[in-house]
């Protein structure tokens, strides 16, 4: 017996032992994993963001073999010596007010409509554009977009500190307002998946329910420290794909009530199983913990209701909701002075198969509100001004209700400021002049200068480079709203530069509003959430970051009609007016009586003939006059008829009867 | 060019057909296009219009490049130019789809389509570049048409044009002059071993009248003068989905798979001038194989030659020596007569147009031998005697209306 327990203990010293080398042996391998995370909005929307990880060891110490990892991006990472990148296809805008704008996802997975691509090189800094030409065209022949349209140098830019904290300067950054996205950017995207669209989570992406909803998101971000000599341990590449949607259910429930919905119901499919390649496959389910039933609208109240929530978080028969399966594991989020958490449900798709598909359902029992957080200031663009020669920019920022509280306790110290960073880069074309930059701070216009912190402007040059302007402002904590208003001049393209719907107008990139001093991030009590990794990214610090509308500016088109129509007319009233002139100068009545008399007399026998003659030797075919002919044709063209018919009719008749 | 005994009629056909041969032998003997096998397929599909209400184009363009990966050319051999974005539009009623018929039954954009050139990208500039292959070195290997002297390609254009061109984008103009160079480059850069041009837009027959290049074949849906229009609205999406010539083509191929052997010639024979309501036209004097022997596989899909070797090393005799024989789907007598009646109709057409571009186009009264076929062809023959009962009525009423 003894011997037994004794083989036992080994048994499971040496299972101990072969785990902790096969995890050894996995810090060293690649990996992927999948994760979808699912929030209802205040809306009556349900927001859906998939993430799907991959990584790659490094190069040195593991090869250039790969088995799950894209071997497409990996040859794009070494042969451009990428060390981080960003690349994003977005319809439709995230609406701020409505679907928050503080938390991690808003901030990194809110992105401007079309396209947008920043990169950071790791070549000598004269090579730097060279590089980022080449990954255009290379990402434009993998995505199916024209981002090689980003290669000109009027539609690229060099961003100091906007997008990294560290400034390298060899960043490139690039947008295009207007490229379509459409399903044949995501079927690349999901191509660099190791099981596509056919097995795991990605299978829930029917194209037909994700691009019917009202924003969706496909964002690409690589990162490598694959060339960095000064670190001793690089992680290799890493490579992050996130889908962020924005669906509407369509199930019907009540005015009041909050939708219900299942994932088959959002997008017409069910999870057979998770990829089985992938590390994990996640499902989370996510709540704010202001939700508030609708009916107890006294604070007292809705502070139970919130305390409810707290005790039954660990069941799922909620006063609130109910989820038609039991969660794997509740994650709460550590709330903070400045925030409340939130709390997320997690489920295993691992468990799930064909014969039981993962089906996911929430019901909503009683009608609720709740708001998202807000960043501290709502950026909005716009542009004043009328007709086709002058106009100004104007980007203003409301101060929203939340930071309220954390301001009233700092109110006192003067060095309450609020740091906000404004990157914008605008087309040669729109003429900005950058010394009328005017900063009003609720309502009142400064005449100093004492609001920015720092400033760096590059104007642009025509056909050659962009305006771009970087402008960190310190606004008092107190500020209202904040406004920012720069004129320009609209520029003249050359014919050939209009493109074929000019008259739609051009539009003006997105500009980025970056919060510094505020981080999105949400940090969860358990330390076991650091190895999955959408819980890591949503653990992440970065800064709080938000996008302003596009712009339409209308230029003046080239219109070739008009010019057309004056030349037309002018030679028309000449040519009536010499026309008429000439006839009656040179008309002479009696002349012509004569000659139309002559003319019937004359037309015998020899003129045909020497038509005929002359026909002939001109080796055209001879044509004898009409009127002789006519009536002849015509009786033989009768006769032909009555026979064709009775042809037919013959036919028909000997046909009937032949086949009955 | 001995047969001056035989009749009038067959000698002149024979003297036609010495003529229209004469040139085009002296460029194969130039070119060593026809040495080479037919190795690969590439296809060159473009929609040049832009906006909503062009949505047809955008149908066309998707219905022919599914028809072509379904015969078998795959993806990366596939140049595929849309001139908007229609499946996203916010216009569309039914995102990330679009259909070429009313009934909803297939959607063209499926899961798996990849554009290579879209949007702002379809430019003249572009398409020549794409032909002649004269890209900038950064341009990635799907934007290009990378093929050889086995090549055969089809380019498949769509949009609207007039008199000798056709408009890119509402904004630029390709003109046959463009395109009769892009091919002669092509044919000296031993880019393909045959090309067949297929356009859908209004007179789209003018649009090969300067091509030289020995080895094209060209198909147009109208003659000069005429229009090609659309062929149904569909009120849901609320534009026309599909041009006619285009809806009849994809007719004839739905009912094909990758391993039929129906020729070229029947694939020309299928259109009907009173259903399209333009008169496909063809220009063959370019081509140097027979119609009737040249599988429609050998564009629109890709279906290679096996070849059986019995050692190594020596395929290449063998392939000569070697004649390749397809089934017809024709029976012989039917397309004897009509070819007849075609090079009959030429010297007619010829005599007072310039004879060096002899271009055979549709007769009229080939539209009887197209009945004929159909018959042969025609399962159910009640149909057709309840037809022809019917038709009975008005024919004997007319005939003894015109006998009092």
């Amino acid at each position: 017996m003894s011997r037994l327990k004794f083989s036992f203990l080994l048994f499971l010293i040496l299972l101990w032992g072969s785990e902790s080398t096969a995890e050894e042996e996995k810090e060293a391998n690649e990996e992927f994993t999948e994760a979808l995370l699912l929030r209802p909005l205040p809306d009556r929307k349900v927001l859906a963001h998939f993430h799907f990880q991959s990584s790659a060891p490094p190069t040195q110490t593991y090869g250039r073999h790969h088995y799950i990892f894209p071997k497409s991006i990996y040859q794009l990472v070494h042969k451009f010596h990428i060390r981080e990148m960003e690349l994003s296809f977005t319809q439709g805008r995230w609406n701020y007010e409505r679907w928050g704008g503080f938390d991690p996802i808003s901030s990194s997975n809110a992105k401007p409509p079309g396209v947008e691509l920043w990169a950071d090189f790791d070549v000598p800094q004269n090579q730097v554009d060279d590089s980022w030409k080449n990954l255009t065209h290379a990402l434009s022949g993998l995505f199916c977009a024209s981002i090689n349209f980003l290669e000109h140098s009027t539609s690229y830019s060099a961003t100091q500190w906007s997008f990294q904290s560290s400034s390298s300067g060899k960043l490139r950054y690039g947008t295009l307002p207007r490229e379509a996205v459409c399903t044949e950017n995501l079927t690349p995207w999901l191509k660099l998946l190791p099981c596509r669209d056919k097995a795991g989570l990605s299978s829930l992406m029917d194209r037909p329910s994700i691009y019917r909803g009202y924003y969706h998101s496909q964002r690409l971000h690589l990162k490598s420290d694959e060339f960095d000599t000064s670190k001793i341990s690089s992680s290799g590449i890493v490579l992050e794909q996130t889908l962020t949607v924005v669906l509407q259910p369509n199930t019907f429930s009540g005015k009041k009530l909050q939708p219900s919905w299942s994932l088959s119901s959002l997008f017409g499919r069910k999870v057979t199983g998770k990829c089985s390649l992938s590390n994990s496959s996640n499902v989370y389910v996510q709540f704010q913990q202001n939700l508030v039933s609708e009916e107890n609208e006294s604070r007292e109240k809705s502070e139970a209701q919130k305390n409810e929530i707290l005790i039954h978080e660990g069941s799922h028969n909620n006063p609130l909701f109910a989820l038609s399966h039991p969660p794997k594991r509740v994650i709460k989020e550590v709330e903070n002075f400045q925030k409340e958490g939130s709390i997320l449900y997690e489920y295993s798709v691992e468990d799930y198969d064909e014969y039981g598909p993962f089906e996911l359902g929430l019901r909503w029992k009683v009608p609720v509100i709740w708001s998202c957080q807000q960043a501290p200031l709502h950026a909005s663009r716009f542009l004043l001004g009328s007709g086709n020669e002058r106009g100004a920019i104007a980007i203003s920022m409301k101060s929203t209700r939340s930071n309220d509280i954390e301001i009233a306790g700092l109110d006192d110290e003067k060095a309450c400021s609020l740091r906000v960073g404004i990157f914008q880069v605008v087309p040669w074309y729109v003429k900005v002049y950058y010394h009328t930059l005017e900063v009003f701070l609720d309502g009142e216009s400064q005449a100093t200068m004492d609001n920015i912190e720092k400033i760096h402007v590059s104007p642009s040059e025509d056909k050659v480079s962009p305006g771009v302007m970087e402008i960190v402002l310190r606004l008092p904590c107190s500020v209202k709203t904040a406004a920012l208003t720069l004129e320009f001049d609209k520029g003249f393209l050359h014919i050939d530069e209009y493109p074929p719907d000019a008259n739609q107008g051009f539009d003006i990139p997105s500009a980025v509003v970056h919060f510094a001093d505020f981080v999105a991030n949400m940090s969860f009590e358990d330390n076991l959430s650091k190895e999955i990794p959408i819980l890591s990214k949503l653990q992440e610090k970065i800064p709080v970051r938000s996008y302003t509308e596009v712009l339409l500016v209308p230029l003046t088109t080239p219109d070739f009609s008009m010019p057309y129509n004056v030349i037309t007319m002018t030679c028309t009233i000449f040519a009536l007016y010499f026309g008429s002139l000439l006839n009656a100068l040179r008309r002479r009545r009696g002349e012509e009586e004569r000659l139309l008399k002559g003319k019937g007399a004359e037309k015998g026998p020899l003129s045909l003939l020497l038509s005929r003659l002359s026909a002939k030797l001109r080796g055209k075919q001879w044509e004898p006059p009409k009127p002789s002919s006519s009536s002849s044709k015509k009786s033989s063209v009768n006769y032909k008829l009555v026979a064709k018919v009775v042809l037919v009719a013959g036919i028909a008749i000997v046909w009937q009867f032949y086949y009955q | 060019m001995g047969n001056i005994s035989t009749p009038l009629l067959s000698c002149l056909i024979l003297v036609l057909f010495f003529c229209s041969a004469i040139p085009s032998t002296a460029f194969s003997s130039s070119s060593s296009s026809s040495s080479t096998m037919h190795t690969n397929n590439w296809a060159v599909l473009v929609c040049t219009s832009r906006f909503w209400f062009n949505y047809r184009h955008m149908a066309n363009t998707l219905s022919l490049y599914r028809t072509v990966k379904r015969l078998g050319i795959p993806d990366e051999r596939i140049i595929l130019m849309l001139a908007d974005d229609m499946a996203c539009n916010a216009r569309n009623k039914y995102p990330a789809q679009v259909f070429n018929n009313e009934n909803h039954r297939l959607n063209l954009y499926g899961d798996n389509v990849e554009v290579d050139y879209r949007g702002y990208e379809v430019t003249v500039e572009n398409f020549m570049r794409v032909l002649t292959g004269r890209h900038e070195t950064a341009v990635p290997r799907s934007k290009r048409l990378l093929s050889d002297e086995g090549s055969h390609i089809l380019l498949y254009m769509t949009g609207h044009g007039g008199d000798e061109f056709l408009k890119f984008q509402d904004s630029e103009e390709l003109q046959s002059h463009d395109l009769a160079d892009a091919v002669k480059q092509m044919k000296e850069k031993r880019r393909f071993k045959e090309l067949l041009i297929m356009v859908d837009t209004c007179q789209a027959a003018t649009l090969f009248s300067q091509l030289q290049s020995p080895g094209v074949l060209a198909i147009g849906s109208s003659k000069k003068g005429e229009n090609s229009y659309s062929h149904h609205l569909d009120s849901d999406v609320g534009v026309s989905v599909v041009d006619r010539f285009t809806f009849y083509t994809l007719a004839f191929f739905e009912r094909l798979n990758m391993y039929d052997n129906a020729s070229l010639n029947s694939l020309f024979n299928s259109y009907n001038p009173n259903m399209l309501l333009s008169t496909a036209y063809y220009r063959t004097d370019l081509y140097q194989r027979l119609l009737e022997e040249v599988p429609v596989t050998n564009f629109f899909g890709s279906v290679m030659e096996t070849i059986h070797t019995d050692s190594p090393y020596r395929a290449l005799s063998s392939i000569n020596s070697r004649k390749s024989k397809i089934e017809m789907r024709l029976d012989q007598t039917s397309r004897g007569g009509q070819r007849i009646l075609e090079s009959s109709d030429v010297p007619q057409e010829s005599t007072d147009s310039d004879t060096r571009d002899k271009q055979v186009s549709f007769p009229f009264t080939h539209t009887w031998n197209t009945i004929l076929w159909r018959i042969e062809n025609m399962k159910e023959m009640n149909y057709l005697v309840n037809y022809g009962l019917a038709l009975m009525f008005p024919i004997v009423s007319f005939s003894t209306w015109l006998s009092r």
